[in-house]
């Protein structure tokens, strides 16, 4: 997956789930969190199955960024426009979230096609409520409807203390995104790939895409910005948005892609990390063999090391010293009886282990019992390789 | 790349051939106590004139020998911040094994990047020629991954970026 999508997983999960097992109507309570900022809770009773309280809690805007009600503005009117009577909004919401509906799901369109929109709709709440401001400014750009507020800097939360801003002019809109990463790792690859996001932009194919820049120093358009919105360590970047990209179907999607635009970075950022990790981890191993390839017996080596593990070793070395230390005291062809049943006992319990006793070796010990030391050492040859090695 | 680094690297090959000539000594100070005196340098005679072996001021290779031990201490060269946290993660990533490559060494020498620590003992037990074969592959192998894993960084960048934008169009 390169893109994020905009339909919360999880949540679209849950609610189709729950539509589908409508009758059972089991209890249901869970939270969670996406993209490190936004955080969800579902609720559903036993009572009444076809209601469900889902709220959302909105990253902390900091003090530029304006909020109605706890709610970015026109957020209110963009969730009545998108879900109709499927939806109510609770007012005040609960403790600790921004907003909290009620849905409905008896009021779902009764036709399979229409409802997976609506749910795929639904669990897209995140898109509606903190895209709204964004989407209205853009909306404007389609209209072309001259407002009052032109050149003036617009500052739109994203992140937890941290906002993006937008500056609507006649006939463009300019986003403006700060980019901080706590992490002075994950900083210095964002940044080179926000300088890729420059040079893919002059690439043939991309001609049409929005104009793209990255400076490490804040742009002219964050004039009047608040002093602590004007640091950022992975630099900034800015979208010319023109009518041509918000056009008809394009705009919920140019809305969704600004807006989580600092998740989408961080997310590659974090999977090329993993990548590194796992190539690391190859080139380690490479090494190493180089390295055994310095010792005299390496081949040996690999190859004690794939028939036995060293624990089955030890138990087996056990039981025959138990029988030599026995057979100090008898004679040695009476050791040589006691040694049979007692190894072949021991073979038969322990079934999965495969030890390759020379067993011609030990029957012409019997035959003509040598001293111990002989026998021991017969018993240990198969793993003398490993030995020498230690 | 293979070429121009040829004589810097034949030349560590020459120098650490002619340093690898170690035995069992045991310490002078301390009774039955056996310790690589390069580290220690508790004695000046049991150490030889450490030699120095620059590509150029950012590439460069200290090797520092006495009676019983070796020390090979390597500076990466980085180019650009990119570079910089590669090698650091990478070379991090290897001296947290260092005991999966028994002639690595935990921590590296001030002012270097990576150090290798052989005793007698490793000598003894691998041969030395194949050890000096194994040094010399890892300096270059080090640099093949940092290069590598800088341009498989570029590419996805790159491939990030032209996806978003295609959004646009």
């Amino acid at each position: 997956m390169i893109l994020l999508q905009s339909p919360s997983r999880y949540l679209l999960q849950i609610l189709s789930t729950r539509v589908r097992n409508l009758e059972k109507g089991v209890e249901l309570d869970c939270q969670w969190i996406e993209f490190d900022d936004v955080r969800y809770h579902i609720q559903a009773s036993m009572k009444n199955p076809n209601l469900l309280v889902l709220s959302v809690s909105l990253p902390t805007p900091p003090p530029e960024t304006v909020f109605f009600g706890g709610l970015p503005p026109e957020a209110i009117e963009a969730i009545k426009a998108a879900y109709g009577t499927v939806v109510h909004i609770l007012d005040p919401p609960k403790d600790g979230f921004n907003l909290t509906v009620k849905l409905n799901l008896s009021k779902l369109p009764p036709d399979e096609e229409h409802r997976q929109e609506l749910l795929g709709k639904i669990a897209s709440i995140r898109e509606v409520v903190q895209g709204a401001p964004l989407k209205s400014v853009l909306k404007q750009l389609v209209s072309r409807t001259v407002k009052s507020e032109l050149n003036k800097l617009i500052s739109l939360v994203h992140r937890p203390n941290e906002s993006f801003f937008v500056v609507p002019q006649a006939d463009k809109v300019t986003v403006v995104f700060p980019m901080r990463f706590k992490d002075s790792v994950d900083s210095i690859l964002a940044t080179s790939f926000l300088q890729e996001f420059v040079d893919a932009r002059r690439t043939a194919g991309l001609g049409n895409a929005p104009h793209c820049l990255w400076s490490p120093s804040p742009p002219q358009e964050l004039k009047g910005a608040p002093a602590e919105a004007l640091l950022a360590n992975a630099g900034f970047v800015s979208f010319v948005i023109s009518p041509r990209h918000v056009e008809g179907r394009k705009l919920d999607r140019t809305v969704w892609s600004l807006s989580t635009f600092h998740a989408y970075v961080s997310y590659h950022v974090k999977c090329s990390e993993g990548f590194m990790h796992t190539r690391m981890r190859r080139r380690v191993e490479s090494l190493i063999e180089a390295l055994d390839r310095a010792k005299p017996d390496w081949k040996k080596v690999k190859k004690a090391v794939q028939t036995r593990s060293f624990k089955r070793l030890v138990r087996f070395e056990s039981i025959v010293a138990l029988v030599m230390s026995n057979s100090n005291v008898v004679s040695p062809h009476a050791s040589a009886e006691l040694f049979f049943p007692l190894l072949f006992s021991c073979r038969a319990s322990m079934m999965d282990v495969q030890l390759q006793i020379p067993e011609i070796e030990i029957a012409r010990s019997a035959e003509e019992p040598p001293s111990q030391s002989v026998k021991l050492q017969n018993l240990r040859e198969p793993n003398s390789s490993k030995d020498s090695h230690h | 790349m293979a070429n121009t680094s040829r004589l810097y690297l034949t030349c560590i090959r020459n120098t650490l051939e002619a340093a690898m000539c170690l035995q069992n000594f045991p310490c002078q100070e301390v009774e039955r106590h056996n310790k690589p005196e390069v580290e220690l340098k508790t004695s000046p005679e049991l150490l030889l004139n450490p030699v120095l072996i620059c590509r150029n001021e950012a590439e460069k290779c200290l090797i520092e020998t006495s009676i019983n031990s070796l020390r090979i201490s390597l500076k990466v060269k980085q180019a650009d911040e990119l570079e910089n946290i590669l090698t650091k993660k990478f070379l991090r990533f290897l001296s947290m094994r260092a005991e999966a490559f028994q002639v690595l060494r935990r921590k590296p020498v001030q002012g270097y990047d990576i150090s290798f620590l052989i005793t007698n003992y490793h000598c003894e037990e691998m041969q030395k020629q194949k050890l000096i074969d194994f040094i010399v592959q890892f300096m270059e192998d080090i640099d093949k991954e940092i290069s590598e894993l800088k341009l498989s960084v570029n590419t996805r960048g790159r491939l990030v970026a032209t996806e978003f934008l295609k959004q646009f169009i």
